[in-house]
């Protein structure tokens, strides 16, 4: 089976991530962060070094660097840890139910928000952003790139904005870290991602990364290995946002993937990965049946939604399986996005290569959509 | 050499604390905080050095402290 499918998890791993995965579960096997014996240190010592790896990674402070469960989780903190009942946040056109879905619940309990409509022109984008500015307005949380057409949203000129009208900027990363150039630099002030993505770590894994300008309550609370004779849960990061013990296993796996990705650097692995997708498009483009959702003037993350006419795109997403390649049909959990690019109600279908993916494997994907196209 | 034990909010911080001090050549090891010097379970640093020096490293990397004390 070759996977397409990485934008919805990447597959295989790198050699150097499931070894490390095995040498956590033979070696790191003490409680990070609980006791003060040598297996407990030698845990946590693993753990603060996925910390610093990515805080460098994205410019921040280690401690700013949250380890989530997945990007849902990042965003479900960074949302309902700072926006409030009375407040008022503008989301795009683009985001995925992990920022629509919790919104859209805050919503039934006085949050107000507005939708900004995302154009192929990032002019446009940016004037949409713009105009839905309130003086209640405390939040824009937008994707920087689409989980769904790959489109990459103006998320530096956004952050711009936000900044002019002192508003906290919340990005969901899932799609777009790991692949372009993104970190807190850009003027984000909190960035969520997924780790068993495009960072290549396993799933379980995830970030919320923040700046601290905006402080972000806890939606669970509990053990922390710190100020345990208090009730209160502390205050000071990552403490604050990381009750229970973390993902040991997961998160030393992780960082062999953040290294992965430095190694080989975000922006030589868009390069290779947009020229599979050119390579894909090219062999699909002619084809009379088939539609590729892609905008002249628009930049996009290697990520091509397409469909064949007359077929429905679950239907050619189990089709193409049974030829033995892996894409993903659907709505993407993102029924905004399929709303706003007009492919309601039965979606499209997702080619997400992965730097492990080769050209020959591309050429057999047309080959097999070449096929069902007839 | 002089040594101090420097409770710190977490074991995060203490693995900065330590990071930064041997970056700059600071003898120091991550402890259990001594019940002497802060309640309940925590993470401290015992490093070897100038106190000064020592000080000025952990407030320059914003690590959040809770006690200090002369080591043995």
């Amino acid at each position: 089976m070759i996977n397409f499918d990485n934008s919805a998890t990447t597959f295989p791993k790198p050699r150097s991530v499931k070894a490390a995965a095995a040498l956590a579960l033979e070696r790191y096997g003490g409680n990070p962060g609980r006791s003060g014996h040598a297996l407990s240190l030698k845990a946590a010592e693993a753990v603060f070094s996925a910390r610093k790896n990515i805080a460098e990674m994205f410019s921040a402070e280690p401690e700013n660097v949250i380890f989530t469960l997945n990007c849902t989780h990042a965003l479900n903190l960074a949302i309902k840890g700072i926006v409030k009942p009375s407040d008022h946040v503008i989301i795009s056109s683009f985001e995925h139910n992990s920022v629509a879905r919790p919104v859209y619940a805050m919503s039934k309990t006085g949050v107000k928000f507005s939708i900004a409509e995302v154009f192929p022109e990032d002019k446009l984008t940016l004037a949409s952003f713009r105009a839905l500015i309130r003086p209640e307005t405390k939040a824009i949380i937008c994707t920087a790139g689409s989980n769904v057409t790959g489109q990459i949203l103006p998320f530096r000129e956004i952050a711009e904005i936000a900044a002019e009208n002192k508003l906290c900027f919340i990005v969901d990363g899932a799609q777009a870290c790991g692949v372009i150039p993104i970190s807190m630099s850009d003027g984000i002030n909190v960035l969520c991602t997924a780790g068993h993505k495009a960072l290549y770590g396993p799933t379980g894994t995830g970030l919320l990364i923040t700046d601290g300008k905006y402080p972000i309550s806890p939606i669970i609370q509990g053990g922390t290995g710190s100020t345990s004779v208090e009730l209160e849960q502390p205050t000071f990061l990552p403490d604050a946002l990381e009750s229970g013990t973390v993902n040991t296993a997961g998160i030393i796996a992780l960082n062999a993937g953040v290294s992965y990705v430095k190694r080989l650097t975000p922006e030589r692995i868009y390069r290779y990965e947009s020229e599979l997708c050119r390579r894909f498009i090219s062999g699909i483009a002619p084809l009379a049946n088939v539609i590729i959702y892609r905008e002249n003037g628009a930049s996009y993350l290697p990520i091509v939604l397409f469909n064949i006419r007359g077929m429905p795109s679950n239907e050619t997403a189990s089709r193409l399986s049974d030829m033995g390649f892996a894409l993903r049909g659907g709505l993407h959990c993102s029924g905004l996005a399929h709303k706003s690019i007009g492919t309601l109600p039965d979606g499209g279908v997702r080619f997400a290569p992965s730097t492990l993916n080769k050209p020959e494997e591309v050429d057999g994907l047309i080959h097999a959509v070449k096929k069902l196209a007839k | 050499m002089k040594n101090y034990i420097i409770a710190l909010a977490s074991i995060t911080y203490a693995m900065k604390a330590q990071t930064l001090l041997r970056t700059s050549g600071i003898k120091c090891d991550v402890i259990r905080t001594p019940k002497n010097l802060a309640s309940g379970c925590g993470y401290s640093i015992k490093a070897w050095g100038d106190i000064e020096k020592i000080a000025a490293i952990l407030e320059s990397g914003g690590i959040v402290q809770r006690g200090i004390t002369e080591g043995s």
